[in-house]
């Protein structure tokens, strides 16, 4: 791949604002005048589904669907989706992943015929995660973002700990900004608490892996 | 208000999903009529023109079907108006029979219609290639391949439909029209809307017998015309002509195989066609004159490589040619860089820089195990409710299931799996006319309001003209939920929330006829189901309305509103475990406790609908504050 290119393949379950985060990072970009891409998912799939969006920020490609086995940074808003896209981090990629659990509707019928089963939990997937990479992160993004006052910014939150990494070149004062156009003027504050609370969590714990801005 | 980026002067550089750079080209070419049936992927132009269209002097509404809608562009363009409609390809099934005759008649005005595949089917009934119409209609075409081009190809197709009189197609794809990229607008300028007199003879758009004969005779002239100048349209690129190994790639297929070129480090020529029907027969043979390897690569049937592989008999007959005919490339499913870089591998007999087949190989073995996640009924939405009450009202007795398009298909998924056929809207009508001709149990049709409003009437004609003996079951949620909670003609407003007349479907169902109909609250699930039972158990036709609105259209509004939602929770020291809440009912915000074992409710999920507190037999879920559900 080209020199300067950077994917980051965000997932998550219908509902839990990827669109609005991969629009502020694109909008940042567009800002920064970096060129950036993306391959969305609208439609069927939202409804409480497995969705996904690949967000490709460089020169030099087109397609944004991101090749598998090359995404630099795998974002998951919900710990099992993190898992399920495994195949599209590259080589000790980064994964930067929320600690909540969505249980399946489908998971949770078969827990009713079997007394005995356990859901698949945040502890599953970063055992099992940890087998492809050294550089995961699961952050409490549903707690902050109560904290903030608002669980909707578990999104910003998210994006908060991803900023602070080095290989992630979109500037600070670009995303925040996009944020500031891409919500509803009366969130804007408690969204821009869930960024720089998102930022200090990485500080706590990604950063000891990866290396972050300064 | 609406997006920004839609409304504000250029030029600038702009982030925008190509669904919306369209809308832009459209708004910057002076568009002065609107009009569309929403349907993924292209629901999101519908919605930005709907979240603009108070900013511009125009014309918008959401029509009832593509067909209504494309024959309301042909109306203003025949006039001399510049129109746009969209729709998906299965839409234009919808829409054909007016599409073909307007390709005789042409306009007058610029119109402009996009057209999306949706390769994969992600939220389709077919994987269905839209382009074919175009060449079989000799409507010209053009694919884009990002927002940018999009938006620059809407544009120009203004200023073609208006150069040779007849409507242009824009025809994209899923990864086209869902991908967000940098736009460069350009400048704004809008003229006021101002009515036109009819300055046509009589008879300008009649096409019938000897009139379509000499239609027929100026398009086949018209459509050489325009294939010279796509010859030398600026959308067609041809890269570096330095490789006797040449590539022909349009649309999403175009992105592709740039980033597997990339991939391999390999430098063929390479043929970008934007222009994809008349295809530029000359530009194809002078590219593949010099070439001793050619893959073409487009997704889904192979429309671009069965002419190309004529147009090489006479300009190249040694030209070996490589895609779908040669088995490297699919006829089926979407592509992705790896695939398209897979199949130039294997044709030019090149390593793979990386092993996919391992990459995925790892990955299933690590996620063994891990649940699927279905799409599913949103945690309130009123369609799970009534397919619990419909389950409850037909426990034990045989029946055939007819269900059409809307949210409400997803029955058939698991866990529910309940739905016996789908196949286009509207079309649980006639399916059910035939099975209850055909079978012994008893026939169900299930359809959505919207659904019903574009496809569903004339079945319901049918099935009363002839006395059908089936239960047609309206789901009305008062919007078009699926694509976006659009409004329908059971809503009283269209497009930028303006007023509009809201059809009474009672009314509507009593004047087609139907004398038996009950009308229930899905949320009300005890009576609901009992009602209904009682209707199915009588001879048809007649009509079940179940009638409550989509969730997450209520809880946006009473968000907007300043209105809480109170969700629902459950009682451990009451719960028995009946799993009631779980069974037949699947709804997202429920799971089990681990160690406990006892339903619990997720506060940020729930809806607090109170659906599963009224079908607990033990009463133990109640609202959070204390309240019953």
């Amino acid at each position: 791949m080209s020199a300067r290119e950077f994917s980051i393949f965000m997932c998550g379950v219908g509902g839990q604002g990827l669109v609005l985060l991969s629009n502020v990072i694109g909008s940042a970009c567009a800002r920064a005048g970096i060129r950036a891409l993306t391959g969305e998912q609208h439609g069927l799939s939202q409804r409480s589904g497995s969705i996904n969006i690949h967000m490709r920020i460089g020169d030099g490609i087109r397609s944004p669907l991101i090749p598998l086995g090359s995404a630099g940074v795998l974002l998951a808003l919900e710990a099992l989706e993190a898992l399920r896209y495994i195949e599209y981090l590259r080589d000790n990629g980064i994964v930067l992943m929320n600690t909540r659990v969505q249980h399946p509707v489908g998971e949770t019928a078969a827990h009713m015929k079997d007394k005995k089963a356990r859901y698949f939990s945040v502890d599953d997937v970063k055992g099992r995660l940890s087998k492809v990479t050294n550089k995961l992160s699961a952050i409490d993004a549903q707690d902050i973002a109560r904290s903030v006052g608002n669980p909707l910014t578990e999104n910003i939150v998210m994006l908060g700990a991803l900023s602070t990494i080095e290989d992630f070149w979109v500037p600070e004062g670009a995303l925040t900004e996009a944020i500031r156009e891409s919500v509803p003027k009366k969130a804007i504050d408690v969204n821009l608490k869930a960024f720089k609370l998102g930022q200090g969590a990485a500080h706590n714990d990604l950063c000891n892996v990866v290396k972050c801005r300064e | 208000m609406g997006i920004p980026e839609l409304t504000r002067d250029g030029p600038s550089k702009v982030f925008l999903l190509c669904n919306e750079a369209i809308v832009r080209g459209a708004i910057e070419a002076d568009v002065k009529v609107i009009a569309a049936y929403p349907g993924s992927p292209t629901s999101e132009i519908l919605d930005s023109f709907s979240s603009v269209a108070s900013n511009f002097d125009c014309r918008m509404e959401i029509s009832s079907n593509e067909k209504v809608a494309l024959e309301t562009c042909a109306g203003a363009s025949m006039a001399g108006m510049r129109s746009i409609t969209s729709m998906k390809s299965v839409g234009l099934n919808v829409a054909s029979d007016s599409f073909f005759s307007l390709s005789y008649t042409g306009v007058k005005g610029g119109m402009v219609m996009v057209v999306a595949d949706d390769p994969h089917a992600h939220s389709s009934q077919t994987e269905q290639d839209g382009r074919p119409y175009a060449s079989s209609a000799y409507i010209p075409m053009l694919s884009p391949s990002d927002p940018d081009e999009a938006y620059r190809m809407t544009k120009a197709a203004f200023g073609i439909s208006e150069k040779y009189g007849v409507p242009v197609m824009l025809h994209t794809s899923t990864r086209v029209n869902h991908q967000s990229g940098m736009v460069q607008t350009g400048r704004l300028t809008r003229t006021p809307f101002r009515k036109l007199n009819w300055d046509h003879p009589p008879g300008r758009f009649v096409t019938v017998a000897d009139s379509a004969r000499k239609f027929k005779a100026e398009l086949l002239e018209r459509t050489k015309k325009i294939e010279e100048d796509f010859a030398a349209s600026e959308f067609n690129l041809i890269s570096d002509k330095d490789s006797d190994i040449g590539v022909v790639a349009s649309g999403a297929g175009y992105n592709y195989a740039f980033d597997a070129i990339d991939i391999l480090n390999i430098q063929p020529a390479l043929l970008k066609l934007g222009t994809t029907y008349p295809m530029p027969k000359k530009l194809i043979a002078d590219f593949v004159s010099d070439l001793s390897t050619l893959v073409v690569v487009e997704e889904l049937s192979p429309y671009m490589e069965t002419p190309i592989t004529a147009i090489a008999k006479d300009a190249n007959p040694d030209l070996k040619i490589f895609g779908k005919a040669s088995g490297h490339l699919s006829e089926t499913l979407e592509y992705n860089p790896n695939i398209v870089a897979e199949a130039f591998a294997k044709i030019l007999g090149l390593k793979l820089p990386v092993d996919y087949d391992k990459i995925s190989r790892r990955a299933k073995e690590l996620k063994r195990g891990l649940p699927d996640r279905w799409p599913t009924f949103c945690a309130g939405c009123p369609h799970r409710a009534t397919l619990h009450a419909l389950l409850q009202a037909m426990k034990g007795q045989k029946h055939v299931l007819a269900t059409d398009i809307g949210c409400y298909s997803m029955s058939f998924m698991p866990p529910t799996e309940y739905g016996d056929t789908l196949l286009s809207m509207g079309a649980c009508m006639g399916v059910a006319a035939g099975l209850q001709y055909a079978i012994n149990e008893k026939v169900i049709a299930m359809i959505g309001d919207s659904t019903f409003y574009h496809a569903g009437l004339p079945g319901l004609v049918n099935a009363v003209h002839h006395g059908d003996d089936l239960t047609l079951i309206i789901l009305d949620n008062e919007v078009t939920a699926m694509t976006g909670q659009q409004p329908n003609p059971g809503s009283d407003v269209t497009a930028g929330q303006r007023p509009a007349k809201r059809l009474v479907l009672e009314d509507v169902l009593k004047g087609l006829g139907i004398d038996d109909l009950t009308v229930v609250d899905p949320y009300d699930v005890k009576d609901a189901a009992a009602r209904m039972k009682e209707a199915l158990s009588r001879k048809g036709p007649n009509v079940i309305v179940s009638r409550r609105a989509c969730a997450l259209y209520s809880d946006r509004n009473k968000r907007r509103r300043g209105e809480a939602i109170v969700s629902n929770a459950v009682n451990e020291d009451v719960c028995k475990m009946p799993y009631m809440c779980v069974r037949e009912f699947n709804c997202p915000a429920i799971s089990i406790d681990d160690e406990r074992r006892k339903a619990r409710i997720s506060e940020e999920l729930c809806d607090g609908c109170g659906v599963c507190g009224r079908i607990c037999p033990f009463g133990s879920i109640q609202q959070k504050n204390g309240g019953s559900s």
